[in-house]
């Protein structure tokens, strides 16, 4: 049944992501929507809940904070957009993807038109994030129904729908832009650049008076007219379908450039836009005399820098931008954080201390650091196992270079770009610190930002170490399946008051509380040895293995 | 001459699927060595053993002496592999990949790998993406051959290159002959292996089935020829000519096809005869080969005599 068409075929391709993301997010709106009693256990609680929102209105806008469905609204402001991480990846895997592979040429020899392989392509795409929205409708609506809010069913599945019609804008964006670029990568990466610039440019108006001609060229503002999980709100028919249009315009331009473009080939540009070609004359190629071509390690450097790059100015820009915010809305955190015994409770755990101080507030905001270095460890670690399926190490391999020191190099690399990323968030958030006034212990600073390296390390070593047994994806999906779940211990885990042992089973545990108490050295040394344990195992198992394809 | 290739008894498996089993022959020092075989027969999985890309279940494998898994790294400085299918960093130019695995190899000689770029033809400032199959190819051959290796293993090295850049191939694969050095080249073509290799090692089904000189190919050679006559088509005097296992007359009645094994030398003489007006010869593939030759054969043990006996027209 499922082989019989390219619609069922890509729909059944996409059966764990469909569960993956809808359980996972629907999971997560369950739990901060039943979380909401805790919260406002006091009326000071709630008042300073409600002033506190209008200072991160950046976040979203905050209407109705103090009810199930206004808090979700707001707290999970743009960072449900997350879910827009899938559709871009598909966007850009459903055609380019497989141009790379060079699947799609099989595909279209069969007696089916361009067109319609597209469009069954799209409408799987659409019925997944339809199926995930129903589930995070569902989810949202089950927990919305134990601590008895205002929302219906039906306004559950509309948060759900207009979660996925933005979702589906994005997977449209990749899918055009994927007609320019030579590699899937580069879609993805331009258009989840986009997606960041978009919530940016969706932010100004909430922040800046005056500015919302600015924000309604960001299809995430038209995301926002509507919030169905705010009864009174309400959903905005005109901005859903203002995104359905979106979608369709950049889908039809997708399909139509593809009609016409030659498989393999991006959209040939116009001269004037296309960069300068150096000519260079077959004999001057050699040698090139670069030194990103001396060895493993090098070479493996050389590849990770474009990410490492953008993955610094992601980690280092929010630990400073932490700063600022926390510097700004001290006041009225700390109220809202006393006059909520779970909220504090959660402040306790996390941040690690008292929360009289902006720096225990701000130790709560830099947990979130080794969550980010995590995911960029994650990214590399599948990269490595892609790297041996795809058969990127076959030669490598033929060369006088034992697999150990192939391995180690590989990792060594993705090292020195965690060191580096740690380094850079330092000296920023030490300039951050100077600038905007707020006193840091310098010593706990560089604690607490150099302290993510050996978690960095850590999921790389993970990664590495499944990678022996694992393909890539099923490696990748298990590093993300293990960060998210270390996620929802220490960071949802307080509100659904699971005992503090529970935590310990969080690698963010062992970040500890380093911008207060400085740094945990047996925590670290803990990690590091796991780290290091991890690799060995690893190294042993690349060592033995047959290299696959 | 001493072997500088040898297996005894090499067994791999993948799980409950077969690779190769108790595959055993020797190479010696200065020949070119072919191993042929149909598609899937396990002539890739042999060579990924010998690369100590794969760790073989059971048997041995030695080159110039050394283990191939234990001392796979002494073995790697003496050898220049071409993988069956050469997959590279996208990004990187020809040059580049080039460069890298030159490092890699603890340096080359940029004069030898200047020529060999020339030789080939390829231009090495493009990136792998824009290469074609045949200009990958090249590459790779590039990159084998770049640090003058005493041991070339090389997986269907022709697959993809034009028949001028195959001329070329041929010419440096008898360069290396000359020089004494040896080649282990894979195919699944038997004229290539005919015109560049001393001698043969047939596998089928992840056994070898056979192992001499090139020349013993002969009796399992074939060609289907076609010949359209003037007149009406002389079956008889083709029925009983030496090598003629089939002989077909087509519709029309003019024209005769033919199986023939080893040489189609008798066939052109008797067909020089008569008035032709068309006449083809096509060399069939090996899968048709083996699959005509092997028919109903199992592995290849003890079945060489019935084989033979097998050869006969039908």
């Amino acid at each position: 049944m499922w082989f019989g068409s390219v619609y069922l075929k890509t729909l059944r391709d996409f059966r764990i992501a469909i569960f993956g993301w809808g359980i996972g997010l629907g999971l997560l709106m369950y739990a901060v929507v039943t979380a909401i009693s805790s919260v406002i256990a006091t009326p000071e609680a709630r008042a300073s809940l409600v002033s506190l929102a209008g200072s991160f209105a950046w976040i979203a806008e905050p209407i109705k904070v103090d009810t199930a469905g206004g808090y979700a609204t707001w707290k999970y402001g743009f960072t449900i957009l997350v879910m827009a991480l899938w559709p871009i990846l598909v966007g850009s895997r459903m055609l380019r993807g497989e141009e790379e592979r060079g699947s799609l040429d099989m595909l279209l020899s069969q007696p089916r038109g361009r067109g319609l392989v597209v469009l069954e392509k799209l409408a799987a795409m659409w019925t997944a994030l339809l199926a995930m929205a129903l589930l995070i409708g569902l989810l949202t609506y089950a927990g919305g129904a134990r601590v008895n809010a205002e929302f219906t069913l039906s306004e559950s599945l509309l948060f759900g729908l207009n979660l996925a019609l933005i979702c589906g804008v994005f997977g449209s964006i990749a899918l055009l832009i994927a007609q320019f670029t030579q590699e899937r990568r580069t879609a993805s990466g331009i258009t989840g650049g986009l997606l960041a610039l978009f919530i940016v440019v969706d932010m100004i108006h909430r922040v800046i008076p005056d500015t919302d001609w600015i924000s309604r060229l960001s299809p995430v503002y038209y995301y926002n007219l509507s919030k169905p999980l705010i009864p009174s709100y309400g959903s905005n028919p005109v901005a859903m379908l203002v995104m359905v249009a979106l979608s369709v315009v950049l889908s039809g331009a997708a399909i139509w450039l593809f009609l016409r473009r030659d498989v393999g080939a991006p959209v040939a540009l116009p001269q004037w836009l296309q960069p300068p070609k150096r000519a260079m004359r077959p004999e001057q190629a050699l040698p090139v005399n670069a030194w990103s071509l001396r060895s493993v390690y090098t070479r493996s450097l050389a590849t990770i820098a474009v990410p490492t790059f953008w993955w610094t100015v992601v980690i280092a820009g929010f630990s400073a931008w932490m700063i600022f915010i926390v510097q700004q809305t001290e006041q009225k955190l700390r109220t809202l954080y006393e006059g909520s015994p779970l909220l504090k409770d959660l402040l306790t755990k996390v941040g690690g201390g008292d929360v009289n101080t902006n720096a225990t507030l701000l130790s709560f905001f830099f947990v979130f650091l080794p969550v980010l270095l995590m995911a960029f460890a994650v990214t590399q670690a599948g990269r490595w196992a892609a790297d041996e399926e795809d058969g990127l190490q076959e030669l490598v391999l033929a060369t006088p270079q034992s697999r150990l020191s192939v391995v180690l190099a590989r990792y060594a690399a993705v090292a020195t770009a965690t060191v580096i990323i740690a380094m850079v968030t330092l000296a920023l958030t030490t300039l951050a610190s100077a600038a905007s006034g707020l006193a840091l212990n310098g010593g706990n600073l560089a604690a607490a930002s150099l302290s993510i390296i050996p978690l960095g390390l850590l999921m790389a070593a993970l990664g590495y170490l499944f990678s022996g047994w694992l393909r890539a994806a099923v490696d990748t999906g298990l590093l993300s399946f293990l960060l998210v779940i270390w996620f929802f211990i220490t960071f949802v885990g307080p509100e659904l008051n699971w005992p503090a042992g529970v935590q310990r089973l969080s690698a963010f545990y062992y970040y500890g509380t380093p911008l207060l108490h400085g740094l945990p050295l047996g925590d670290m040394l803990l990690v590091l040895a796991i780290t290091v344990v991890a690799l060995a195992l690893a190294s042993a198992r690349f060592v033995r293995k047959d290299i696959g394809r | 001459m001493a072997a500088i290739l040898e297996t005894q008894g090499l067994t791999k498996s993948y799980g409950s699927s077969r690779g190769i089993i108790d595959v055993t022959f020797a190479v010696e020092e200065g020949e070119v060595f072919g191993f042929l075989g149909p598609n899937g027969a396990g002539k890739t999985t042999t060579i990924r053993t010998l690369m100590a890309l794969l760790k073989a279940d059971a048997g041995m494998a030695r080159i110039a002496g050394m283990d191939v898994w234990q001392q796979s790294i002494e073995i790697k400085r003496i050898v220049g592999y071409l993988p069956g299918e050469l997959a590279l960093d996208p990004n990187l130019t020809g040059g580049q990949i080039l460069e890298y695995f030159g490092h890699l190899r603890g340096g080359v000689d940029q004069t030898y790998l200047k020529q060999l770029i020339d030789r080939l033809g390829f231009d090495p400032t493009r990136k792998f993406r824009q290469y074609s199959s045949g200009n990958k190819r090249k590459l790779g051959i590039v990159q084998a051959f770049m640090h003058r290796p005493r041991l070339l293993i090389l997986d269907e090295p022709t697959n993809g290159l034009d028949p001028l850049n195959q001329q070329e191939f041929d010419r440096m694969i008898t360069e290396v002959r000359e020089e004494g050095r040896t080649v282990f080249l894979s195919s699944h073509i038997l004229t290539e292996v005919e015109q560049t290799c001393t001698r043969v090692a047939i596998i089928r089904e992840g056994r070898l089935v056979r192992v001499g000189g090139v020349t013993e190919l002969k009796d399992i050679k074939r060609h289907d020829v076609t010949i359209t006559f003037a007149e009406a088509a002389p079956v008889e005097a083709f029925k009983d000519l030496q090598g003629v296992e089939q002989v077909e007359v087509m519709p029309d009645g003019h024209t005769l096809r033919l199986a023939v094994s080893g040489g189609v030398d008798m066939v052109i003489k008797m067909a020089a005869r008569y008035a032709i007006v068309t006449l083809t010869s096509q060399e069939p593939s090996l899968e048709e080969i083996f699959l005509r030759y092997y028919e109903g054969d199992g592995p290849a043990a003890g079945g060489q005599t019935t084989r033979e006996a097998s050869h006969v027209v039908r």
